[in-house]
């Protein structure tokens, strides 16, 4: 198998801080890992570091063996890293077509895309996403009156529309009803096996659903890694994580 | 199609050059000269309204200092217009310059002996620094009030050597050109019909080229840009480049109404870049509505319009006026008169597809269409 | 000018009266830009009207000193408490309803800036008044190289004791401290039963008083007219924007500009310098943006 991402001994230090301490993290083709972890433990800074948001102190990233730890933000999205917010981001006065459109990125340059007239390419490929999100009949609205978790499935599928090779997802159901949740671990069962992703979650019943492999995280470092039924009786998980909570 | 004739393109496009059309017939109805020219200078104000509209209203960017290209390129036509009165062989040196005791033409005005070398400097010149000004600040990610600031300070730097600079721009008095620009052959007076349809006729000619320019994906993208800058970048897209490309745009159309401005008042002075001047364009622009190209010039035309016919008695209250206009805009009609418009429209049903309703006055924008 | 003359060559001590005059340049700078500061940094406001509170501060010290005969030291905080209450109405009236679009808020200001110039016209008329100097600052230093009038000593004693006392109360008293909380966090401090548009309100009417104490100063200093705010407003932002947010950030970008102006206008000349400064800060702020990029790290 080849591992598609391949994160070693990421570190990231604020001046006295070290929000993410030597993590190190292989993730395959056509796998689902969730990333799981108490506030703090360094999930969104990781992913952060994978997208070139922030800068690495020291550790390598490699996509497929190419090495993208010093690229920017808009290099690494175009090697096909592709990311949904934790706070969810879309165009909020564009349509919900709009927003697709211009997540459709086969030309970058603002030259090229003057050349571009609208509606012309993105079509045919968003008439597949929407199988897969939903909002077909949503697709003339402005993006900032969808409802909150109409808003997380736009945004998963502008993040699909870039056709990446890895999606990071941060929190997909934060905020969802039952429902919603529902039909999000169904989106990314859809996903799973022909999409490689990294989900960051805290939902543990939505984790069961999709997860195959489970990497826990603990003040900025790895602390377990494996099948859901092996972290849920992993000792050192349920003492720093689950704590007297125990998994719900 | 969908529930709004506002959203609808062709219906926009009916609308832009139905307005340009009656625009230009206007000279076969008045032919009070004076009446002409006035028009012609709110025409430049249009353009530069647009300029803003296009910066502010589609690519989020406040720009408080697009008065640096529209008073770079006065000065630039206003020595063409200067140098062309000026005789190369035997009197090449304007007056001003030799009452500031210049001896010999300075190499910055060197250029402005040739009218077209002069008149593409006069373009060339804001838009590369434009270009320049761009790449500082958004390679920067500066982003928000502090690009006010930023273009506020540039604006008001120029403004200084503009006033400063006696020997090469006649600081404080300005440089009056003793004659109209000479052109193939003729020459435009001022106060003519074609000066006018020379001034709107560059005003459609932009304006329905901006208006194309944002109905391609680079439009779309500059939009998106300006609803969320970091969500496109993770895109892929070079943020900066785009916003680089978009502000080099607006001082472009900026320059060009520089070019006309000087053409029609055979005139220009640091005035051209006063901050209160810079200010004055984004009131335009917020008036008719940021996020309209068309509603930023009626609001250019609207503003100008108002105060020039208000006696002279309401003359000293116009800036209280037009300061609670604008307070009374920003405060409970963010997109203008378009926005209002836009909201009208609404309730009139058109077409298919889902309600008007939706599409409120604060989400729709008018390049939404399809 | 003459452009053989436009380069003025080193010579000692006209250098080091330069460098005096921009500590006074500085004062000045640092006065006008100490309430816009501090309502940026709680609020996250740029007030486009702060030149306009100044002038109101001129305004008001000339109706006391020559309409009523206030003298000059009591006119100060005369001058500091009427503009804090023109700024707590203007807060509560416009400020308030546009927190969460600062744009916005910045066009919004302007066009009160435009409401105050012309209203001042109105009751006062276009030309020039004048705010009496107390003749016991009628008084010149000329020693060697240093050249400073009375009153320009007395601004840079001012600027000290304003920024004291801002400082003292901001980290020293309750209220300083709910200002600082809300300054870091305004929902946590709101978690934490602090009132924050009451410390909005509060804070802009802080910042108001002092563009109106220094306004009075101003007026002493040069002739009042209903659009002498435009002056001093862009150095004021610049002040603001290279220090960032604080106190210490105020005083230090303050006295930088201060001195970086004068030794221009020393060599060139005063409007040169002024372009020379504004494309540095321009420049400046392109290389370090720290405290200027507004979108924060941790927003998502």
């Amino acid at each position: 198998m080849t591992s598609v991402l391949e994160l070693k001994g990421v570190t990231r230090a604020f001046n006295d801080y070290i929000a993410v301490n030597g993590f190190d993290l292989t993730v395959n083709e056509g796998e689902l890992r969730c990333l799981l972890g108490p506030n703090g433990a360094g999930k969104t800074t990781s992913l952060d570091l994978i997208t070139g948001r922030q800068k690495l102190t020291s550790g390598s990233v490699h996509l497929r063996g190419n090495d993208i730890t010093h690229m920017s933000e808009q290099q690494i999205a175009r090697q096909g890293v592709g990311r949904k917010f934790q706070v969810p981001a879309v165009f909020k006065e564009l349509s919900v077509k709009d927003n697709f459109e211009v997540a459709f990125t086969r030309e970058r340059g603002p030259f090229a895309n003057m050349a571009v007239m609208r509606r012309s390419d993105g079509e045919a490929r968003y008439n597949e996403i929407i199988e897969i999100v939903g909002l077909g009949d949503r697709l003339e609205v402005p993006a900032g009156l969808l409802s909150h978790g109409e808003t997380q499935w736009l945004e998963i599928g502008m993040v699909l529309m870039q056709d990446p090779s890895l999606l990071l997802m941060d929190e997909p159901t934060a905020g969802m009803t039952e429902q919603e949740t529902a039909k999000t671990s169904d989106i990314f069962n859809e996903l799973k096996g022909t999409h490689t992703l990294i989900v960051v979650e805290h939902d543990m019943s939505f984790v069961r659903e999709i997860a195959d492999i489970i990497t826990v995280m603990h003040m900025g470092s790895l602390l377990a890694e494996g099948t859901i039924s092996e972290i849920e009786n992993n000792s050192v998980v349920r003492e720093v994580y689950l704590g007297s909570e125990g998994i719900s | 199609m969908n529930g709004n004739i506002y959203h609808n393109r062709k219906a926009q496009w009916v609308a832009y050059v139905a307005v340009f059309v009656l625009l230009a017939l206007v000279p076969t109805v008045f032919d009070n000269p004076f009446t002409l020219n006035q028009l012609a200078r709110y025409s430049v104000f249009a353009l530069l309204a647009v300029s803003v509209s296009l910066i502010w209203g589609f690519g989020g960017i406040l720009s408080l200092g697009q008065g640096i290209a529209f008073g770079l390129a006065s000065y630039g036509m206003g020595m063409t217009m200067q140098m062309q009165f000026q005789n190369p062989e035997y009197d090449p040196i304007p007056s001003f310059m030799l009452t500031n005791e210049l001896e010999t033409l300075p190499l910055l005005w060197e250029p402005f002996l040739s009218t077209p070398v002069g008149l593409i400097l006069t373009i060339l010149v804001p838009t590369g620094f434009f270009v320049i000004f761009g790449i500082l600040m958004f390679q920067a990610r500066v982003a928000g009030v502090f690009v006010a600031i930023m273009t506020l300070a540039m604006l008001a730097a120029w403004y200084s050597m503009a006033y400063d600079m006696q020997p090469f721009t006649a600081g404080f008095n300005g440089i009056s050109p003793p004659l109209p620009l000479q052109i193939f052959g003729g020459e435009v007076d001022p106060y003519s019909p074609l000066a006018y349809w020379i001034c709107v006729g560059v005003l459609a000619t932009l304006t329905l080229a901006t208006k194309a320019l944002l109905h391609t994906k680079f439009g779309l993208i500059v939009q998106a840009i300006r609803d969320d800058a970091e969500r496109a970048r993770f895109l892929g897209y070079n943020v900066a480049y785009y916003q680089v490309v978009v502000f080099a745009i607006s001082g472009f159309l900026a320059a060009w109404a520089g070019l006309c401005w000087v053409m029609i008042v055979q005139y220009v002075s640091p005035t051209s870049m006063e901050i209160a001047f810079s200010i004055s364009m984004v009131v335009w622009a917020a008036v008719g509505g940021r996020a309209s190209l068309l509603g930023a010039i009626i609001g250019a035309f609207m503003v100008n319009g108002i105060q020039s016919y208000l006696g002279d008695e309401l003359q000293q209250v116009w800036m209280l006026i037009l300061g609670a206009i604008f307070i009374g805009v920003v405060l409970f009609l963010p997109r203008g008169i378009a926005g209002l418009l836009e909201l009208i429209l609404s309730k009139v049903p058109f077409g298919r597809g889902p309600s008007g309703a939706q599409w409120s006055a604060e989400t729709g924008t008018e390049e939404k269409a399809s | 000018m003459s452009v053989h003359d436009f380069w003025t060559p080193f010579s000692l001590l006209p250098f080091l009266n330069a460098l005096i005059i921009g500590i006074s340049l500085a004062s000045i700078w640092l006065i006008a830009a100490l309430g816009l500061a501090i309502i940026y940094g709680t609020m996250g406001v740029i007030n486009m009207a702060h030149g306009e509170l100044i002038m109101l501060g001129a305004y008001t010290t000339y109706v006391f000193q020559s309409l009523v005969g206030v003298p000059f030291l009591i006119c100060l905080p005369l001058a500091f408490f009427v503009v804090a209450a023109i700024g707590w109405v203007i807060e509560r009236g416009v400020i308030r309803t546009l927190y969460t679009r600062p744009l916005d808020t910045l066009l919004a200001t302007w066009g009160l800036s435009l409401i105050l110039i012309q209203s001042v016209r109105l009751i006062f008329g276009g030309e020039p008044q004048y705010v009496g100097v107390p003749s016991w600052l009628n008084f010149q230093i000329d020693a060697s190289f240093v050249h400073l009038s009375g009153l320009r000593l007395f601004i840079v004693l001012m600027a000290i004791i304003l920024v004291t006392l801002t400082w003292y109360i901001l980290y020293r008293t309750t209220l300083g401290i709910r200002v600082r909380a809300v300054m870091q966090d305004k929902e946590m401090a709101a978690s934490f039963g602090i009132d924050a548009n009451r410390v909005y309100s509060l804070t802009f009417a802080y910042g108001a008083g002092l563009a109106g104490a220094a306004g009075a100063m101003f007026g002493a200093l040069k002739t009042l007219f209903p659009d002498m705010g435009s002056a001093y407003v862009v150095e004021a932002f610049l002040v603001v924007v290279v220090g960032g947010i604080g106190l210490i950030g105020s005083v230090f970008s303050s006295a930088l500009l201060g001195e970086l102006n004068s030794v221009f206008s020393y060599f060139t000349n005063d409007t040169f310098a002024r372009f020379v400064l504004f494309t540095l800060v321009v420049v400046f702020l392109r290389f370090r943006p720290q405290g200027i990029i507004s979108e924060g790290m941790g927003r998502r």
